[in-house]
Parts: C-alpha cells; sequence; structure tokens
C-alpha cells in the first residue's frame, strides 16, 4: 500500500541469518594503514549515527517520560507508564486491531493475485507476457498519498467511476466506499491489496525462470497436469519468494499510514484509525509526545515480531 | 487454445485494473466539473488544459516540483557517494570491527520511519532546521545508508578479484582504486541504487508532512494531500494535480523500466 521505501525490505534484512557472519570480508589486501577503512566508513557513520541512532535512543528514553513535546524541562519520568497507558487505551486497541484486520487485505489478498497469474505465464509458456509486467508494477512506484487521492474520488458515491459503472451494470445501491461505517476499512484494504498485487506478480515471475526446467520435465514424464505441478513444483520453488512477498506485505499492513492518510483520515468516526496515525495524533494531536513515542516503540517491535515470524515460518531453506 | 486465450484475457485484466484508475484520473482533469457530474467516463469534446495552468500557478505545483526535485537530488547524489565508500571499506579492508559496525549500519533497515519521526521532528527542531529543505535532505541521506552500503558492498565483492588487485599493483592508492576503476566497473548497480534513491525521496510522505509546516518547503506528496483538502469541491483541478504526479514517475518508469523493477524485486529478494 505504501509505495517501496528504504525500509520496505525490513524484515528481510533482518532475515539475512546473522549478518555479522555472512561472508566477512575475504578479500584482505591490506596495503595502506590500519585506520583507512575507518576514513571510508566515517561520514556514513556520523550522518547514520546523527539522524538515525540518536533519534532512536533518544525515542527510547523519552517513551519513559510524560512529556508535552513543547519545552523540555516539562519531562519528567514516568518509568513504564506510557507503555501501561497504551494497553489500558481503548484507541490503541481499535487502531491495533484495524491494523490486523488490513493483513489479510494487505498481505495475503494480492500474493495469490499475483501468484495465478505468474503460474499462468510460466507453466503455460505465454510469449509476450513482458508487455504486461509494467502496467501491473506501476501502482508500486508511486507514492501512497497520489494513491489515496486517486481512489478517494474514483470511489466518489455521487459522481466516481467506480460506483457510475456500478450503477450502469444495475446495482442500484452500491455501497458508499471510503465514507461509509462498515466499508470503509475493507475499501482501504482493497486499495492496498491494489497497489502490491503487481509486485508480487513481478517477483514470482522472477523466482520461478529460477526453477530448473528438468523438474518440470520429470513432472510431466510422471503425467502431472497443470494443478498438479503448481502445487507439486512451481509452489515448493518459490519458498523464498513468497516469504519475501509476505513480509513485504506485512510490513505494510502494519505501518499503513499514506493511503488512510489521504482517504479518510481515520474515518467516519474511528472506523480506519490505525497505529501509525494514532501515533501521530498521540504525539502532535494532543501533545503528549512522551506518549506518541510510547506507541511508535510498540509499533516497531510488534512489526519486527511479526516479520520475524513469517520468516521462520516461510524462510529460511536455502541461503 | 482456449485455455491460453482465457489467461491472456486474465492478463489484460489484471494489467488494467492497474492502469485504469490513472487514465481516468487523467480523462477528468481534462474537463470540467459538470462534464464530470454528466458523465465521467465520457470523452470531453475539447480538452480543458486550463486545469493544468491553474494546479501549477495558483496550486503551487511549480514550487513543489522544484522542491521534490532539489530534495531527491540532494538525497541522491550524497547517498550514492557515502554508501560507495562505505561499501568498498567492507568490500575490501578486513578490519576490526567490521562485522559489528555493518550491523549497526543494517539496523536502519528493519526500524520504520513511523518509530523514528517523533524524535526526529524534535532533534530537527533543536537544531533549527525544522522549515527548511535540509530537514528532509539530511535524515534521508542517513536512511539510505543501510540499504545503500549493503548493495554497494556486494557490487564491489562481485568485480573478480584479480581486476580489483591489477588496480593497486598499478601503485593506485585505495582512493583512486574506488573511484577511477572499482565504481566504473559497478556502473549499472549504482545506476539501479541512484534510481531507487531518487524514487524513494520522491515519494516520501511522512517526513515533510511532519517537519515542514511552511508550504513554501513542501514537495509534491505533501503538497497533493493540502491541495486535495483545499480544492476537493473543485475535481478536475484535483485531478491535474495528481497528474502532474504520477506523469514523471511514468516516464522514468517508461525509461528505466527493467532497472526499476529488477532493483525493487531484487532489492527486497537480497537482504
Amino acid at each position: 500500500m505504501q509505495p517501496p521505501s528504504r525500509n520496505a525490505s525490513s524484515a528481510i534484512g533482518a532475515s539475512t541469518p546473522a549478518v555479522g557472519a555472512s561472508p566477512s570480508p575475504s578479500r584482505s589486501r591490506r596495503t595502506g594503514p590500519t585506520w583507512e577503512p575507518y576514513l571510508y566508513l566515517l561520514p556514513a557513520l556520523l550522518m547514520f549515527g546523527f539522524f538515525f541512532a540518536i533519534p532512536i535512543v533518544g525515542g527510547v528514553v523519552l517513551s519513559f517520560t510524560a512529556w508535552n513535546g513543547i519545552s523540555w524541562d516539562t519531562a519528567t519520568f514516568v518509568g513504564l507508564g506510557n507503555y501501561i497507558d497504551a494497553f489500558q487505551d481503548h484507541r490503541f486497541w481499535v487502531a491495533l486491531r484495524h491494523n490486523l484486520i488490513l493483513i489479510p487485505y494487505f498481505v495475503i489478498l494480492p500474493a495469490v493475485l499475483g501468484l495465478l497469474p505468474a503460474a499462468l505465464v510460466h507453466q503455460m509458456k505465454l510469449r509476450g507476457a513482458g508487455i504486461f509486467q509494467a502496467g501491473l508494477f506501476l501502482p508500486y512506484i508511486m507514492p501512497g498519498v497520489l494513491i489515496g487521492v486517486v481512489w478517494r474520488w474514483m470511489l466518489n458515491p455521487v459522481f466516481g467511476p467506480v460506483n457510475k459503472t456500478l450503477k450502469d451494470l444495475g446495482f442500484a445501491h452500491p455501497p458508499s466506499w471510503l465514507s461509509d461505517f462498515t466499508w470503509a476499512l475493507p475499501t482501504i484494504g482493497l486499495i492496498g491489496a491494489w497497489a502490491a498485487y503487481g509486485f508480487c506478480y513481478v517477483v514470482f515471475v522472477a523466482g520461478m525462470q529460477k526453477i530448473p526446467k528438468d523438474l518440470y520435465d520429470a513432472a510431466r514424464l510422471d503425467g502431472a497436469n497443470g494443478w498438479q505441478e503448481f502445487w507439486g513444483v512451481t509452489l515448493p520453488g518459490l519458498k523464498r519468494e513468497i516469504a519475501v512477498v509476505l513480509s513485504v506485505n506485512l510490513i505494510n499492513a502494519l505501518r499503513a499510514f499514506d493511503v488512510i492518510k489521504a482517504t479518510t483520515d481515520g474515518g467516519p468516526g474511528d472506523k480506519t484509525s490505525v497505529m501509525a496515525l494514532f501515533m501521530m495524533n498521540s504525539a502532535f494531536g494532543s501533545n503528549q509526545a512522551g506518549y506518541g513515542i510510547a506507541i511508535a516503540v510498540i509499533l516497531a517491535i510488534v512489526t519486527l515480531l511479526m516479520s520475524l515470524l513469517v520468516l521462520r515460518l516461510f524462510g529460511e531453506s536455502d541461503d | 487454445m482456449i485455455r491460453r486465450v482465457l489467461a491472456y484475457v486474465l492478463l489484460t485484466l489484471g494489467c488494467a485494473i492497474a492502469i485504469v484508475p490513472f487514465l481516468v484520473t487523467t480523462l477528468a482533469s481534462l474537463k470540467t466539473m459538470p462534464e464530470i457530474v454528466q458523465d465521467v467516463l465520457a470523452i470531453p469534446d475539447s480538452p480543458n488544459w486550463s486545469n493544468y495552468r491553474d494546479a501549477w500557478n495558483q496550486g503551487r505545483f511549480s514550487h513543489f516540483f522544484l522542491n521534490s526535485f532539489v530534495v531527491a537530488i540532494g538525497v541522491t547524489v550524497p547517498a550514492v557517494v557515502l554508501s560507495s565508500m562505505s561499501g568498498y571499506a567492507f568490500a575490501r579492508f578486513r578490519f576490526r570491527g567490521a562485522n559489528a559496525l555493518f550491523a549497526f549500519l543494517l539496523l536502519g533497515m528493519v526500524v520504520p520511519m513511523q518509530a523514528m519521526i517523533v524524535p526526529l521532528f524534535y532533534l530537527l527542531r533543536e537544531l533549527h532546521l525544522l522549515d527548511s529543505l535540509w530537514a528532509l535532505i539530511l535524515p534521508q541521506i542517513a536512511m539510505s545508508m543501510s540499504f545503500g552500503t549493503l548493495l554497494m558492498r556486494q557490487s564491489f565483492l562481485s568485480v573478480p578479484q584479480d581486476v580489483a588487485e591489477a588496480a593497486t599493483l598499478d601503485g593506485a592508492n585505495s582512493w583512486q582504486a574506488l573511484w577511477q576503476i572499482m565504481f566504473p566497473l559497478c556502473r549499472p548497480l549504482v545506476g539501479t541504487l541512484a534510481l531507487l534513491f531518487f524514487i524513494w525521496t520522491w515519494n516520501e510522505f511522512l517526513l515533510p508532512l511532519v517537519v515542514n509546516v511552511n508550504p513554501d518547503y513542501h514537495t509534491l506528496p505533501v503538497g497533493l494531500l493540502y491541495f486535495q483538502q483545499r480544492w476537493s469541491s473543485n475535481l478536475p483541478l484535483m485531478a491535474a494535480g495528481a497528474t502532474i504526479i504520477f506523469i514523471p514517475l511514468v516516464i522514468a518508469f517508461l525509461i528505466f523500466q527493467k532497472q526499476l523493477v529488477q532493483g525493487l524485486t531484487e532489492g527486497a529478494l537480497k537482504g
């Protein structure tokens, strides 16, 4: 649902079993002085340390304080107070529940919608499939706000093209989508699925090309039909790609923000309130910076744990 | 045969669903409001270009466009240079603390922007950088270091060892070897990396939304959000604004399709 971003591949970074243990720089041809590599690293480390590590560490510290975010002397240490407040806050659970409801829409639906055509193209050896790739992939590179703005008017109940088409097809009373109390959240979910299925398709197609051809020949010799080939050869050969797609989509479901901000801003009522939105509103909307940051920390931990879970379930097989 | 035709139909449908919303939006941008209310999908008698002029001038899209461009370049160029250097350090040298430092840099890929945006806001406030393009450029360079270092380290490691060695035998020092031999050899990957940095920065929304309240420093996505709130009743104008944002992306996508698709999918797969 969100545009690809620097941490779209988040969990995958974490997944790589022990980065430290990965092939450590094998080509050691140290010709210069020993401090040389540190010099190369210095600018990157300074930037990263200053604008990444300091906010993260500072944020964790601030999450243990009650602070209005305006002047520093109002900050008082409250221990786990903010976290306890969050777990007792009705709005927190509503937001978290909405994120969880979005998961099937953001994660599973686009994966299935991408997998089936990818398998068709691959197993039937369809020619010219490359042309489709461009169109399918397009939504994935668009900013989330743009996606929100486009779909908000597409789904306008009065003159939007979607309801106009539905009425022409004979549905007299199509739902009012984003402004409807029951439909708003599923609609956000469908927009998220729409934005992601092309990406899933492309990843799956790329993965299928790496499956050895003789596996298919062997299956055919055994008299397997297309469906059996799919379950027996294609799907098992895609374990890694499936893990990647699921975890990227999962992260997008848990941190959903841009599209919601541009379409419903959490409404109607609190029907599309999500963690990121609740975090922002607490921190900046009601001057509870410490509380907002605590929610951000919870959001980060939930994201990390859930993506580790996906990778534990699907990944790890190779590499 | 019939199954083949069905498969093509399915693909065309999937493709159409992905593209049609953008096409319909562009169509709406060329109409007047009465024309939209009358029949939203009809082709207008004569295209109404004035929406673009209004969005570009009154809607300040020219301004947001320039900001987006300056920020994207201001992030991409330093980020590519710095991650080449750090990637080179890990690929070429063996040194104390290398693994720990590498793991530290990769932390940036695990932490979403949401988790750090609030403290980052207060840090930038302390530095008096709020409401400036620096507030967008500096943090995004920092956040590019994780993926950049990972990718550049890998691409430098993939340079055949004897080529890398030949450079040093000629008496070049490591700095010359990096920029005169290794960097040009990895040009295709550097291009992909620059492209990704550019698009990520172009699309970033949360950071500019939070740190720059003054519209003078808005980028296109934030500009579009406020534009939508202000002109929600003037649909053609809003559609024109949206089209101004996605046309450059579509063009860039058509030119660099291969690198982009490869970079984004492999970037996701690599990790």
